[in-house]
């Protein structure tokens, strides 16, 4: 067997499991995108052309929910990024020493998201919540009830992206840890002996370097969150007056809850080839850097 | 040795056949399926017709029932359904009105009746139901202390709350020392309907021609009432927005609220740890200018139209009318029969059970629309203007006619 067949041969798995269990439902959702129908009887459909396309680009609702999704994403990474990195560059400064602190960093990452959000709804909730007691304790705020973190519309966005921090951040934490590791150590050296401090061996050495792989993280975490959904929902459920609605929510709020399957059907087409488009770029540059 | 074979192999098919016509599937949510197993275990050792549950999350019901209908397929032969699923799943079901004989009529409430009839057919029979009730601190009611206070304050004796002012002026009341009088759910508007209906409206978002009446005076009056505690009297936790069903009990459960308004059901499942153990109160709910009313959460047992074992089904839902106090046992602890109910009246431990009928029963009591968009329009409509409301600025009456026009153009109307 010739290696061109081999190499065909073991991606046929893969690509049958691709064909059937992604393709066909993303050709069914288009397909259900330019008719009027009824998730409970989709053999009585209507075609109306492109007229789901037309309503979902003009709505007000679907475009809030647009920009409340990339808010929110935009905040999570940031602060995960943030946290992330400062935590992978603890680990790697106290080099092996930080197995335990890496293995215990990891643990919310085992949690469900549907957990995670109920806990950090318990946790945010008002007048019962742990986080304004702690607040109003070390005398923050004046009382327990002073912060609204789920029913305020202007900070509930952000508030429900907490859950989304504190449950990923060991992963960006993990992965970059993964890439300091494999910084040549002799171009770190080079540059302490060139007279560098710290900061500007971070700035000028590791971070450049780390770029390949924060490329990565920032794909592979920005399209998560994206596509939130459950986190969020089971905090706010979109609420309150849908100042915590995102995209995902508002396609299954049409979908499963209204059971109209079209207009869903085109909103989530829209949102499927604006991810397709931000993953392809973000690829790009990936490679692009790569072959630098 | 051949025909020996053969007849085995006939016998085995005619018994794996005749064993799949004795058994029944029953897609129902986790507390229906406690709430059924012991008239299902009776049902199978009168008939011998097995029954399988599969227990699926809430929203799993109507997720898994409308994939099986889109599908064509049969998987269920009786689905347990939620009251705001009637009216999308009536044209997939069969009509069960031979099952509504004259003694099973009269031993329903009125409201769960009206909500099995979908466009004059009976589309499901119920299986047990709920109303939120008034719930309060024995306690604090009986203490002789707050009884002469409260006395002198407002000029009537301290009782259960009855009425709307009552309400409001007990929840006043005892707001003191840490604790609030009540609390104010925001996350969700079934209480607030309830009120809709205790002001005299002929029905909530909707009349019973499918009109819009969102914002007709009783909608903006129960509104008013709804958030005064809120926005008036500050007699409950400013936080509204966040308070929904879990977050109202776990207060109640804390101390932090002197009395709430509840689901039935959690009268048996106050936490032995709770502060307020032993120490709970029920009464019915309280009543508007057209007396008491709630919003009946009653469950149906439906028949899917492609069910394969449709005699059977009907034999189970049948038997389970009949036989209905049998899931007063489960933890929920719930019935739709009055007779049923009637069996535990006055046993001890089930003190709830009077304040719950005699909610249901109330001649204003009222389920929900049976419109298949019914949760569009919450979600769309009602939720928007009603959680604006909490925020205490905005009018209510412009809020409830701007949600009235969503909603009509929700219904092309």
């Amino acid at each position: 067997m010739g290696e061109r067949r081999f190499v065909l041969l073991m991606l046929m798995p893969a690509a049958l499991f691709l064909g059937f269990l992604v393709s066909y439902p993303v050709a069914l959702l288009v397909y259900n995108s330019f008719f009027e129908v009824s998730l409970i009887d989709p053999s009585s459909r209507v075609w109306v052309g492109l007229a789901n396309y037309v309503d979902a680009l003009t709505s007000k609702r679907i475009l809030e929910s647009a920009l409340r999704t990339l808010k929110y994403s935009a905040f999570a990474l940031f602060f995960e990024l943030l946290f992330g990195l400062g935590a992978a560059l603890l680990f790697a400064a106290i080099a092996k020493r930080s197995q335990w602190h890496r293995t215990i960093f990891a643990l919310p990452l085992m949690i469900s998201p549907i957990v995670a959000g109920l806990l950090w709804r318990f946790l945010l909730v008002g007048n019962i919540g742990i986080l304004n007691y702690g607040l109003a304790a070390l005398g923050v705020i004046p009382d327990p009830g002073a912060i609204k973190w789920l029913s305020d519309t202007d900070i509930v966005i952000y508030s429900v992206a907490a859950a989304d921090i504190w449950l990923t951040t060991s992963f960006v934490a993990l992965v970059s840890y993964a890439g300091l590791t494999n910084i040549p150590q002799d171009v770190l050296e080079a540059a302490r002996i060139d007279g560098t401090n710290a900061v500007t061996r971070f700035w000028y050495v590791t971070l450049p370097m780390l770029r390949p792989v924060l490329a990565v993280v920032v794909v592979v975490r920005g399209i998560d969150a994206l596509k939130t959904f459950d986190l969020i929902w089971i905090q706010t459920q979109g609420g309150p007056r849908q100042a915590s609605e995102v995209l995902s929510m508002n396609i299954y709020q049409r979908m499963v809850r209204y059971g109209d399957l079209g207009q869903a059907s085109a909103t989530a087409t829209l949102f499927l080839v604006f991810m397709i488009g931000l993953a392809g770029l973000a690829y790009w540059k990936v490679w692009r850097t790569g072959n630098d | 040795m051949k025909k020996t074979l053969m007849c085995t192999v006939a016998a085995f098919t005619l018994a794996t056949s005749a064993a799949q016509a004795e058994g029944i599937t029953v897609l129902v949510e986790g507390g229906g399926h406690s709430l059924q197993q012991a008239v299902a275990d009776a049902f199978t050792k009168e008939t011998g017709i097995e029954v399988t549950f599969v227990e699926v999350p809430y929203q799993g019901v109507y997720d898994k029932l409308s994939a099986e209908i889109a599908s064509g397929t049969s998987n269920y032969d009786v689905a347990t359904i939620d009251v705001v699923w009637n009216a999308a799943f009536a044209p997939h079901v069969e009509d069960l009105s031979e099952l509504f004989t004259e003694a099973v009529k009269a031993d329903l409430p009125p409201a769960l009746l009206a909500d099995a009839n979908v466009g004059g057919e009976m589309i499901g029979m119920p299986t047990w139901a709920n109303a939120e009730i008034v719930f309060y601190r024995k306690d604090l009611w009986e203490d002789p202390a707050n009884q002469a206070a409260f006395k002198e304050q407002y000029g009537y004796d301290l009782a259960p709350p009855a009425t709307w002012q009552q309400w409001r002026d007990m929840a006043k009341f005892f707001t003191k020392d840490g604790m609030y009088g009540t609390d104010v759910i925001g996350g969700t508007s079934e209480e607030w309907m309830a009120e809709v209906l205790q002001a005299g409206s002929p029905g909530v978002i909707l009349d019973d021609s499918g009109n819009v009446i969102l914002d007709n005076p009783a909608h903006i009056e129960a509104l008013e009432n709804y958030r005064a505690p809120l926005c008036e009297d500050k007699s409950v936790p400013d936080n509204a927005l966040e308070i929904s069903w879990g977050e109202a009990q776990n207060l109640f459960y804390q101390g932090q609220t002197a009395m709430m308004k509840f689901w039935a059901h959690a009268y048996r499942m106050t936490p032995e740890d709770s502060k307020i153990a032993g120490k709970v109160g029920v009464a019915p709910m309280i009543g508007g200018s057209a007396g008491i009313a709630g919003i009946p959460g009653p469950w149906y047992n439906v028949i899917p139209s492609s069910s394969q074992h449709k005699d059977a089904a009907r034999q189970f839902i049948a038997y389970a009318i009949a036989h209905n106090a049998l899931g007063i046992e489960a933890p929920l602890g719930l019935a739709a029969t009055n007779s049923a109910y009637q069996s535990y009246m006055g046993k001890p431990g089930y003190e709830h059970f009077g304040p719950l009928m005699a909610t249901l029963s109330a001649p204003a009591t009222k389920g929900r629309p049976l419109n298949q968009h019914y949760q569009e329009l919450v979600d769309e409509a009602v939720m928007p203007a009603f959680q604006g409301a909490l925020e205490c600025e905005d009018n209510v009456a412009e809020l409830l006619q701007e949600a009235a026009a969503t909603a009509r153009d929700i219904l092309g109307q």
